[in-house]
């Protein structure tokens, strides 16, 4: 199989429910999918101390990112025999409610694209260099901490 | 030697955008400086990225590149 380059993940704010809706359809030709796993990470307006989160701005390391990505993609499409993956990170600002990551795994059968889906959602979140700052109502700011 | 520092996450706020180095050998004696610099960054976990490889044990600097330093990740 050729080598694939390194694919660029990030969008710049929100992710549109309509990008997932398409991103879904433009399986329908690919006739040896049986099943798909979706994951859509969204933004909690936590209640903490200082305020309510209203939104998190997401900032990357991104040539790191993307480097880091391109690794996890080409081993967990090997390990669990997907027919496709695709992963969408936001950057900037993202209001509480709205997705910030979405990945869609897809194999012959469920088990794979089940597995691959949440194994590489925890890869994604401690091995990726991105960052995420909460941002109140009252103008007050907080780094999130990934549990 | 000029090494470029590039900070991310949080460290941003404590010691800006970026900082050049001349006189750090090492990247344990680049730990040891900032935190003298910098008192609240012994509190953070950082990693330290060399040309874009993170390293885990003490590695000489090369005389010129880019250092990252990087904060626990929270993306997602």
């Amino acid at each position: 199989m050729k080598e694939r380059s390194p694919k660029n993940i990030f969008v710049q704010g929100p992710i549109p429910p309509a990008m997932i809706a398409d991103s879904i359809a433009k399986h329908q030709t690919k006739y040896g999918i049986g099943a798909h796993s979706i994951f859509l990470g969204q933004v909690r307006a936590d209640e903490l101390t200082q305020g309510t989160v209203s939104a998190i701005e997401y900032t990357a390391h991104e040539e790191m990112a993307l480097e880091k990505m391109h690794q996890l993609r080409e081993s967990i499409i090997r390990v669990y025999e997907l027919t496709c993956l695709h992963v969408y990170h936001s950057l900037g600002k993202v209001p509480a409610g709205e997705i910030c990551l979405f990945v869609f795994t897809s194999s012959r059968n469920r088990k794979a694209a089940i597995e691959a889906c949440s194994v590489l959602v925890e890869k994604i979140k401690s091995e990726l260099p991105v960052w995420g700052k909460e941002l109140c109502e009252n103008g007050t700011t907080q780094w999130k901490v990934n549990q | 030697m000029s090494l470029q520092v590039i900070l991310y996450g949080q460290l941003t706020e404590i010691i800006g955008k970026s900082l050049t180095l001349t006189t750090v050998s090492d990247t344990d004696a680049l730990r040891e400086k900032l935190n003298k610099d910098y008192p609240e960054l012994q509190c953070i976990n950082y990693l330290i990225a060399v040309n874009k490889q993170i390293v885990q044990e003490n590695i000489t600097l090369p005389e010129e590149g880019i250092v990252a330093l990087l904060p626990p990740f929270s993306g997602g």
